[in-house]
């Protein structure tokens, strides 16, 4: 049923989501909790609104390949509206709500785009305060109206009124969208992606249908599907990441997408709807393994204890898995034990007790997070991609597990590395180039080759590792070359350190900005009774600044002598995702932070010599 | 901030399971008027209370006059010249005005003084001169305020710990009161450390400030420099800047720089 660029029989999205609505009908496709009820929208219901969405927009004037843009927290509209412009032949275009009026003015102009969806008030404003720079823009529709009460713009309208005119438009052109539904043929554009762009301004990848469904097919590599199941959708639409998870994933498997809350209420969301399939970037990760790390340090003797043992006994499972040996009765017998004594219920605790299927990618993680998943019996595997190959390059397989890697290449493409040691990409996952930007196009796919501007190896039976983005390589004034982000990975799995980013390039030694966790540090502050007010006061606090020397030390050990961190800074701002310090997955921009805290890090090299 | 009179450290107070004091540390310099600013339920009486010996901490220190005073009993706290006027005055309504001020002098031997300072505390308050004979329990919200006040200074305190005395009073009551708040940190240099929601008004009497959310500081410095940050306009003062509509109800997120 699914081929190498079909799946259930069709070949593009909306033919794909047509023939799901019709299968699926009353099951569950979403859920979203409303005043503290979780309420749910039928497949049929989705298939509906998405058709009066896409049917709505061609009555106000969309034509095929007409771009539409998103900006919104993820919820049904967001699905709604997507799937219903691509129906009707649209290209959509999802805009993280982080971002700020002009980076939205920018997008909205380099698109062309002509119907925007603001999510609430505070997305209308940015459209508002630069659309009069925006000549291309139609339409501007807003779906959640609380605090608009008696506002009134002729160029804006609410979705409620979007679908009104949609069922009109349906009803007087009864056969429209059976036809609008097969405009799209598999290599067209489907959906435009801004890539964050840490330098220069963002690019606007383009993804055909044939992409997405391509990609699809491959969809179930971490765990077969199985009615019933759920999975949860709180990092932005605007990633490719999130996007295939949460839009077209369900497509594939009939999952149900249960849409947290806020990023703040994940922890409670998770545990509510304890889902089957799990995706989320290393920060989410590591935060999760914080936490039960700072539990465990706050348990009884007793429970500490049975904690060590029981994850003792499941890091005995785990190398066993990584090895390629099986388990012996005995070890399983006692793994058994460990799970329904503490392993499992420290999986409930977590909301993770029913996941078959766990991925992580769109950063780097430390191999060792990875492991004490895997002790704990979370299939964790690693991903890797980028959106100018539709999110998925290389993956770990099940059977042949080896951490420090990203896996093998995803099956029907290709991965090489370029004298310079650059991976190279070749497959049908391959984006169509850069909106409207012939020249970076060409200098991104070079004979068919998808030119990732990862630096990376790759061993004996095709297992790729990333060593670092090319234009972060770091030259140290002796010349020696150094991959800062192996060394920033070790420090980030240290409970107290969120982020870090390595410094010395042309300089005579290694030094690093972090950023600490807040949690772990206050909560570490506290037991030591160090008094601290706020957060520029706790990063000064001697006893801090000593815990993080202790980790970097300890993460020093682990390198040769020229990669090892001579000295320190501490963040002492709390960053949050609208800084521009952070992308929108809380990673911290190298370019960015080297630039923004010129003096800080300058200061570091004054004082040595 | 130079010679400290109150300094308070890691400071953790439950009640029963629940954390209300998430470690606070700070620390309130002689002579000077320190605020503590917060929305309700941050835990800003919970901090008076416990610095004044009415809840125990679980963990922490409280330094006052050099002495460590944390788990004391509050008669102890206030023979050392910590007053506490709580919220919502908590005035002895039976009594008469001047047999209130009298409980404020309850520890005191030296007639004289005492009667010094009635003087003193009529002088401030002139209307309490003239309702001495009444029960307090007749006396207006503001003139009960003032007795609240009064009472905590006849005990001729090093220190003032008061906690919202804007609360429930007129505009115009407010302002008087606070005026004098501030001459009686002037003039008998009583060290004042001020629980308040007003911030306008709280920012523009104190030395210094600290902004306390959900039992965590999350902010502190000079008031003068307070009042310029954003967070504290937007969430403190209600000043927003206006967006291209002319109204916003949304909120920005606070980042407490």
């Amino acid at each position: 049923m699914t081929g190498r660029f079909t799946v259930h029989g069709q070949a593009t999205v909306p033919t794909l989501f047509r023939h799901v609505v019709a299968q699926r009908g009353d099951a569950i496709a979403m859920r979203e909790k409303d005043l503290g009820i979780w309420r749910a929208v039928t497949w049929r219901q989705y298939g509906e609104r998405a058709r009066r969405a896409g049917l709505g927009l061609v009555a106000l004037g969309l034509r095929p390949r007409d771009v539409v843009a998103i900006i919104a927290d993820n919820c049904p509209e967001w699905l709604y509206t997507d799937l219903g412009t691509l129906s009707v032949g649209g290209v959509t275009n999802g805009i993280y709500t982080t971002d700020a009026p002009r980076q939205v003015e920018y997008i909205v102009n380099d698109s062309g785009t002509r119907f925007f969806f603001a999510g609430n008030e505070e997305q209308l404003d940015k459209i508002l305060e630069v659309r009069a720079r925006c000549p291309s823009l139609v339409k501007i529709v807003i779906y959640d109206t609380d605090g608009l009460h008696g506002f009134k713009d002729e160029q804006v309208m609410t979705f409620e009124e979007l679908l009104d005119l949609g069922a009109r438009y349906d009803a007087e052109h009864p056969d429209a969208w059976e036809r609008m539904v097969e405009i799209a043929q598999p290599e067209d554009l489907a959906i435009l992606v801004y890539t964050s762009g840490t330098t220069g301004p963002p690019k606007g990848a383009m993804l055909s249908h044939r992409n997405i469904l391509f990609q699809l097919g491959f969809a179930t590599f971490v765990a077969e599907p199985r009615p019933g199941d759920q999975q949860l959708s709180f990092l932005p639409l605007s990633h490719i990441a999130e996007r295939s998870f949460t839009v077209f994933y369900p497509l594939r498997t009939g999952a149900t997408v249960n849409f947290a809350e806020s990023i703040d209420t994940v922890p409670d969301n998770l545990r509510e709807v304890a889902p089957a399939v799990f995706f989320a970037v290393p920060r989410i990760w590591e935060k999760f393994y914080s936490a039960a790390a700072l539990r465990m340090r706050e348990a009884t003797q007793l429970g500490s204890l049975a904690y060590r043992w029981a994850l003792g006994v499941g890091m005995r499972m785990a190398e066993g898995r990584i090895a390629g040996r099986r388990p012996t009765p005995g070890l399983r017998l006692l793994y058994r034990v460990a799970d329904f004594a503490v392993l499992d219920n420290l999986k409930r605790s977590m909301g993770l007790h029913r996941v078959r299927g766990a991925a992580t990618g769109a950063a780097p993680i430390a191999p060792d997070l990875i492991k004490w998943y895997m002790a704990l019996g979370i299939d964790l595997r690693e991903v890797y991609g980028q959106t100018e190959n539709c999110g998925l390059a290389t993956a770990m397989p099940p059977d042949r597990i080896k951490l420090g890697t990203v896996g093998l290449a995803r099956p029907d493409t290709d991965v090489r590395l370029s004298p310079h040691g650059e991976i190279l990409l070749k497959g049908p996952h391959v984006f169509l180039g850069y909106y409207k930007n012939a020249e970076r196009t060409a200098q991104t796919i070079v004979d068919g080759w998808l030119h990732t501007g990862d630096v990376g190896r790759m061993d004996g039976d095709g297992f790729v590792t990333i060593t670092d983005r090319m234009k972060d390589i770091i030259i140290t004034a002796g010349g020696k070359n150094i991959t800062p982000s192996e060394i920033e990975n070790q420090l980030k799995f240290s409970p107290f350190i969120s982020d870090a980013v390595v410094i010395g390039d042309q300089r005579k030694f290694l030094s690093c900005l972090i950023m600490i966790d807040h949690e772990t540090v206050a909560q570490f502050a506290q037991e030591r009774n160090v008094p601290f007010t706020n957060f520029a006061s706790l990063c000064r606090a001697r006893e801090v600044q000593d815990l993080i020397w202790g980790e970097i030390e300890r993460v020093n050990r682990q390198f040769a002598r020229v990669e090892t961190i001579k000295k320190f800074r501490l963040i002492e701002q709390l960053l949050t995702a609208e800084d521009e310090e952070l992308t929108p997955t809380m990673k911290l921009k190298r370019t960015f932070v080297n630039r923004k805290y010129k003096d800080v890090i300058d200061s570091m090299y004054v004082e040595a010599s | 901030m130079g010679d400290a009179l109150l300094t308070v450290s890691n400071l953790e107070t439950y009640y029963g399971p629940i954390m209300a004091i998430r470690g606070v540390s700070f620390e309130v310099p002689r002579g000077r008027i320190v605020t503590i600013l917060g929305a309700n339920g941050a835990g800003k009486t919970t901090v008076l209370k416990t610095v004044s010996g009415v809840m125990d901490p679980q963990k922490g220190t409280v330094t006052f006059d050099g002495r460590e005073i944390q788990g004391m009993d509050p008669d102890r706290v206030a023979r050392l010249g910590l007053s506490h006027v709580p919220e919502g005055r908590e005035i002895f309504p039976l009594l008469t005005v001047a047999e209130n001020l009298g409980m404020g002098a309850y520890m005191r031997a030296d007639a004289d003084g005492v009667a010094r300072d009635l003087e003193m505390v009529y002088g401030y308050f002139p209307v309490l001169r003239s309702r001495a004979r009444q029960r307090a329990g007749q006396l207006s919200g503001g003139e009960q305020q003032m007795l609240a006040i009064s009472r905590a200074l006849m005990a001729r305190p090093k220190m003032m710990l008061l906690d919202e005395p804007s609360l429930g009073l007129a505009p115009k009551l407010v302002n008087e009161i606070f005026e004098i708040i501030v001459r009686i940190n002037r003039e008998q240099h009583v060290t004042v450390l001020l629980v308040e929601q007003n911030a306008n008004l709280a920012l523009h009497m104190a030395d210094y400030g600290y902004v306390l959310e959900v039992g965590r500081i999350v902010m502190e410095d000079t008031c003068a420099r307070l009042r310029d940050k954003d967070d504290i306009k937007e969430f403190y003062l209600g000043m927003k800047e206006e967006s291209v509509r002319g109204t916003r109800r949304w909120k920005r997120k606070k980042t407490w720089r």
